[in-house]
């Protein structure tokens, strides 16, 4: 397999190096940076997927200002070093005019430095955990305010009075939980009502809330007995970052032990329809979702974006997964990333990157599947948030929805002080 | 089961009278069209009918059986699908539905906040519910909700219930309500107190509460009534606690012992430093997959044979991997011997390729397993639940070890392959086919690993990568126990999951398995042989 994609890599090399001979001056080169193999290239490849469906969109309609997107994909490979080689293959070789790319923070942070050496632009579609802003990066994703903590104002008014927090050991989760234990507290909610534990460093300042688990972690049962004792006295919820496969393990174990969806609601912030396709969603009804964007939107934008998508993947080039495929919120927000980096190249009058994060920072607007998102100031976009309930066939119900929510990095130490 | 609990609905249902089935009925229909202003007030009247179809109707609402047809521009009727019919949820009519596919026809479902009033109302016709675990659920969720209306409902209950478990359950359901609704302080003084006698876990939360008021308002002798009811619950629940640590490091044991137990043959006895064992493990899992999608076909997913896919793909897995692994040893393995080191990176190209060949063949993505019937759900004893699954996986590495067992020291086979691996120059001399022996106790291991695998597509994902995940902790157990020892196996995998167990609550999963990991290097320090050091001979080659 490995050897096959380097042999279609190759070809596509050699088809794009003759291409430019053609036509030199009509295409602009896009870099595509996501893992298509190891751990990740199973999200992954869904956003190189719709990436190559919107390229071809734009490509159909006239391309940006009158040149053909090319697209150079590149492997990352699941590997942080592999990523930051080739963002500067991306960066120094290929001198992609801007790139998409990345899914995990830690992927993220490795390539950042590398963006902000050549002065490129990237755009990141991945809910992630904040507390960053580079002057080289366009964050499409969710920020935490986008996406944990509407899910939590939720579960709030719900009346929901305790909170177990669970994740994988990584810089996401224990981010993001940080940043909901400051905000639970400033909504009254007492420390002891907030499970999973605490740690302190030396000074007694917390470090880390809540239960963290390693990547690929299978064993489920005690932290389920911790969490059924836990919800015993009721109007309790379980907030979930655990990432990838481990999901199938802690579903299967929560499901077996009895909690069911309306004792315990869990909403996970790692989940989206396309990981879905792996997960027994049987287990999952009932529990929550908190995305900008989810497939079953009744929107006539969104009908058609998903039928759009359908038909491309009917003639798509191979290598990519043709059947039981479902759009979800970074493929979407890959999707709008490409539009708004269009829109300001368009608005800028050049692909030259400094002048379009310019551009961008002024305030872009894009019709989206998801609504429209709007380029902030700080890197970020205003967008919609949509919180949902996994429904038997892997879709969400939308339950409640926040209109034009402003995305804000920096929240850590921000709830408390007021 | 829940074919008796329905006819034992269908009874009620008869009791009542039809007059107010109807009622009941009509209700419903307005309920699943009101808006939500509405509702309040027709969940109140619901409440009052207390019928039994109410629990049925809400079930099948929750799934989405429940729709609203728009007969004309002003109205709007509600039905409900039963066996790919349409009837009148009103009336209980049957209707026509010409289309599925018609606009007017739209499935409706109850939002949170109405399926959680629901849930109260038939929480309180779970009470007369012929089953006594749904009583005991019901009498509790009643209690939580502290609701004044529900304590006379609990009371009057308690007066008529015979069941002394359920007894039980009402009276602490009662005294959790009461400490909300405790009419004086001596009555909530006596709730609390019997509280902490009955060691109520879903009371703590509210008593500290009350500690906490009582301890602003001054009230020294409240809060020492609530300090050593409190002290009571935690007592109880640290015995429940160690408990269930014990039972869930025989659990976390027994998943060890199965993965690695294959592992103890191919590279305890034989030698070989086998990287593909996670892939055999893997291939166990697939079979699954493929028997149970074998069977869907076959006899549909609801008929009762297909809950037998289960225990047929454990059989075929044995003799898949066991075939896969018999062709290996003889096209691959059988030429690596001598050579460790070669055999390290072979077979670790050769869990690749098989990786590799997963993916191809059936996705990147990880495949469903379903859970047969007779193992979903758990079992609860002295407060330590333990799913059905995971009892399996324990009882199922029981079985597998004393196979082994019988295999290895009960028949003719058995001794070949104890004295093959103890000398395979002298065995060949006395006329054991040596080459034949190496290919049936290799297929075996493979066999050992696929049956792990099935067993664990009951409590984990099935993936290409999914035997990755036990690799390091296959070889983990076997170095600890001794390589060449099936005992030492045996007992390395439950303590090293016992400790695990113990360790996590303190030091949290992370912290838990470095501080497993580092002990073991310390034993392996003191002990380099692991438990039970070998004295074969193949070891001084």
């Amino acid at each position: 397999m490995k050897f096959l994609t380097k042999l279609t890599l190759g070809a596509a090399c050699a088809a794009s190096l003759f291409s430019a001979c053609l036509k030199a001056e009509e295409t602009v080169k896009v870099g595509v940076l996501h893992s298509l193999s190891g751990t990740m290239a199973i999200s992954e490849t869904s956003l190189r997927d719709i990436l190559l469906f919107t390229f071809d969109e734009i490509n159909a309609s006239g391309g940006v200002m009158g040149k053909m997107i090319e697209p150079v994909v590149v492997d990352g490979a699941s590997d942080w070093p592999t990523f930051a080689e080739k963002a500067e293959q991306l960066l120094a070789q290929d001198e992609v005019a801007v790139t998409f790319g990345c899914w995990t923070s830690v992927s993220r942070k490795f390539v950042l430095p590398v963006y902000e050496k050549y002065n490129g632009l990237l755009f990141y579609p991945v809910q992630y955990e904040g507390e960053e802003m580079s002057p080289n990066i366009f964050y499409t994703a969710e920020a935490v305010n986008q996406q944990a903590i509407p899910a939590v104002d939720y579960l709030l008014e719900e009346g929901y009075k305790k909170f177990y927090l669970i994740g994988t050991d990584y810089v996401y989760p224990q981010t993001t939980n940080l940043v909901l234990f400051e905000y639970l507290q400033s909504k009254g909610i007492p420390i002891e009502n907030i499970g999973g534990g605490l740690r302190r460093d030396a000074n007694g300042e917390v470090i880390s809330a809540g239960k963290y688990t390693p990547f690929s972690h299978t064993d489920y049962q005690q932290i389920v007995a911790e969490i059924k004792a836990f919800a015993a006295s009721g109007d309790a919820a379980v907030i979930n970052t655990i990432n990838g496969d481990s999901n199938v393990s802690f579903f299967k174990e929560i499901a077996a032990s009895g909690l069911t969806a309306d004792d315990c609601p869990i909403v996970s912030y790692s989940l989206s329809e396309d990981e879905f396709r792996s997960l027994p969603t049987k287990d999952l009804v009932g529990h929550l979702g908190c995305w900008t964007y989810f497939m079953s939107l009744d929107t006539p934008a969104n009908k058609k974006f998903v039928a759009n998508f359908q038909e491309w993947l009917k003639t798509a080039p191979s290598g990519v997964q043709r059947e039981g495929r479902v759009t979800c919120s970074p493929m979407v927000l890959s999707y709008n990333g490409v539009y708004l980096w269009k829109a300001a190249v368009e608005k800028a009058g050049t692909f030259d990157p400094p002048a379009v994060i310019e551009a961008l920072k002024s305030g872009i607007s894009f019709d989206g599947p998801g609504g429209t998102v709007t380029t902030q100031e700080n890197h970020h976009l205003t967008k919609n948030v949509y919180i949902g309930e996994t429904l038997e066939d892997g879709q969400f119900e939308v339950l409640e929805s926040f209109e034009n929510v402003y995305g804000e990095p920096f929240l850590k130490g921000t709830f408390l002080k007021q | 089961m829940k074919k008796i609990l329905l006819s034992f609905g269908m009874l009620a249902v008869a009791a009542f009278s039809s007059a107010q089935q109807d009622a009941t009925r009509e209700v419903l229909e307005r309920l699943a069209l009101a808006a939500r202003a509405e509702q309040a007030g027709l969940l109140e009247e619901l409440a009052a009918l207390g019928d039994p179809y109410i629990k049925d109707f809400v079930g099948a609402w929750r799934t989405g059986e429940v729709f609203s047809y728009e007969v004309s521009e002003d109205e709007t009727i509600a039905l409900r699908r039963v066996s790919e019919r349409y009837i009148r949820v009103a009336t209980g009519e049957s209707f026509e539905v010409a289309d599925e596919e018609d606009e007017r026809l739209k499935k409706i479902r109850p939002s949170r906040k109405l399926r959680r009033a629901l849930k109260t109302i038939t929480d309180t016709i779970d009470l007369s519910s012929p089953d006594a675990k749904t009583r005991i659920e019901a009498a509790l969720k009643l209690g939580l909700s502290q609701n004044t209306d529900y304590l006379e409902v609990l009371r009057k209950k308690l007066e008529i219930e015979e069941d002394a478990k359920v007894r039980l359950k009402l009276e602490e359901a009662i005294n959790i309500s009461l400490l909300a609704n405790a009419p004086d302080d001596a009555a909530l003084s006596a709730a609390i107190e019997r509280l902490g006698e009955l060691k109520s876990l879903p009371a703590r939360d509210g008593i500290a509460g009350i500690q906490d008021r009582a301890a602003e308002a001054g009230d020294e002798a409240l809060v020492e009534t609530c300090a050593s009811a409190i002290e009571k619950i935690d007592a109880a629940r640290r015995t429940i606690e160690r408990w269930g640590n014990l039972v869930r490091g025989l659990s976390t044991g027994s998943v060890l012992l199965i993965v690695a137990f294959g592992l103890a043959i191919t590279f305890g006895l034989m030698g070989i430093i086998n990287m593909a064992h996670g892939e055999f493990i893997a291939i166990g899992g697939y079979t699954c997959f493929v028997v149970q999608n074998l069977f869907a076909d076959a006899f549909g997913v609801q008929s009762a044979a297909y809950q037998w896919f289960f225990w047929t793909s454990l059989p075929v897995a044995f003799l898949v991997a066991g075939a896969v692994g018999f062709g290996l040893e003889k096209g691959m393995f059988r030429f690596l011997y001598k050579r460790p080191l070669e055999s390290l990176l072979a077979t670790w190209g050769l869990s690749m390729i098989m990786q590799q060949l997963f993916r191809l063949k059936f996705g990147a993505a990880n495949v469903q397993v379903n859970t047969p019937d007779a193992l979903i759900g758990s079992l609860e004893v002295g407060g330590v639940a333990l799913s059905y699954t995971r009892i399996f996986v324990i009882a199922f590495a029981g079985v597998v070890v004393l196979m082994t067992w019988i295999l290895l020291s009960k028949t003719n086979l058995g001794l070949y392959i104890r004295s093959v691996m103890q000398n395979r120059n002298m065995a060949s001399s006395l006329g054991i086919p040596v080459s034949r022996v190496n290919s049936l106790t290799f297929a075996f291991g493979c066999g050992l690993a696929a049956l792990a695998g099935a067993a664990l597509s009951q409590i984990g994902n099935v993936g290409p990568t999914m035997g990755q995940a036990y690799i390091v902790d296959s070889f983990m157990v076997v170095v600890v126990g001794g390589v060449g020892n099936l005992l030492g196996a045996g007992l390395s995998a439950l303590g090293i999951g016992t400790v695990d167990q113990f360790l996590q609550p303190y030091w949290g999963p992370v912290m838990g398995k470095i501080i497993v990991y580092f002990a073991i290097i310390l034993f392996l320090q003191w002990k380099p042989g692991g438990l039970f050091p070998t004295k074969s001979r193949s070891m001084d080659d």
